[in-house]
């Protein structure tokens, strides 16, 4: 739930998502739910040539499980409030 | 009639030893037994990992200490702690008596 | 040093520790990225920053077999997916 608040702070920013079969896309992170599932626009692939068929995609949702990366705007993102919000939802775990 | 042979008399031995802990208990009892224990942790890859097993969870996921990877019988890396994701383990096995 | 002293009751407990800290993470896939911890969660998705990223690529065609040819990528703040984690280890306190 955690991550998944993070992805939902950085909608309408630009991110890199690296596919498990080693396709990256860069486009704005249109939205995102609970599964990580993705939705991006404005999208771009990093190496068109070798990824041809790819070229005239506009748009495009991606399943979660295919994501091994994304590349996030560092900018955006408070890695203490992260640090934070991770260390109070591990201890809400435990007391479950 | 004749007689047949008699049943050889009862012998007062003692009773048959238990068999040692370890192989009696259920998984859990094993996994139990070994915690704080020198430990094998075999992945599904084939990597093995030697070290003192700290703790473990439900998904097996494993925190060792002092851990040794072994891959093909030659150490390739050594980790004061280090957290297994569970679902690559393939077996854990106790390195000494438990 | 006493495997009892270190206050570890599950294993999660040691990627708690590591938090702002730099760990290591083996992944599946031949890679392994090091990077500074700043969220986890329970399937070991990672958000890290300060990442280096290496990718072992074994060259069985043109060298002796053992050859592994390796590529470094730095990223500024990555997401790491939690399936390909193998191995999260925190930086050695001695």
């Amino acid at each position: 739930m955690l991550i998944f608040s993070v992805f939902k702070t950085l909608t309408d920013q630009q991110v890199t998502v690296e596919l498990k079969n080693d396709l990256s896309i860069t486009g704005i992170l249109k939205s995102v739910d609970q599964f990580l599932n993705i939705r991006l626009d404005n999208i771009k692939v990093l190496d068109e040539g070798r990824h041809p068929h790819m070229m005239a995609v506009k748009n495009c949702f991606i399943r979660g499980s295919v994501v091994r990366y994304v590349q996030l705007p560092s900018e955006h993102v408070d890695t203490q409030l992260l640090e934070d919000a991770t260390r109070r939802e591990a201890l809400s775990q435990v007391k479950r | 009639m004749d007689e047949t042979t008699p049943p050889p008399p009862p012998e007062e031995h003692s009773p048959p030893p238990p068999p040692p802990q370890s192989h009696t208990g259920s998984p859990t009892d094993f996994l139990k037994g070994v915690v704080g224990k020198r430990v094998i942790v075999r992945l599904t890859s084939g990597v093995d990992y030697q070290g003192i097993l700290s703790c473990l969870d439900g998904y097996m996921n494993i925190a060792l200490e002092q851990t040794e990877e072994h891959v093909n019988g030659a150490i390739t890396n050594r980790y004061g702690d280090a957290f297994i994701r569970g679902n690559n383990v393939l077996y854990i096995s106790a390195a000494e008596t438990i | 040093m006493d495997p009892s002293a270190t206050g570890i009751q599950e294993p999660f407990d040691l990627i708690r520790l590591s938090l702002s800290e730099r760990v290591f993470v083996k992944l599946r896939g031949d890679r392994e990225v090091t990077g500074i911890l700043h969220a986890y969660d329970g399937h070991m998705n990672l958000i890290l920053s300060d990442v280096e990223e290496t990718i072992m690529i074994v060259d069985t065609e043109n060298a002796p077999d053992g050859t592994v040819n390796v590529a470094k990528r730095k990223m500024e703040m990555l997401f790491v997916r939690g399936d390909g984690v193998i191995l999260v280890s925190p930086p050695s306190r001695a």
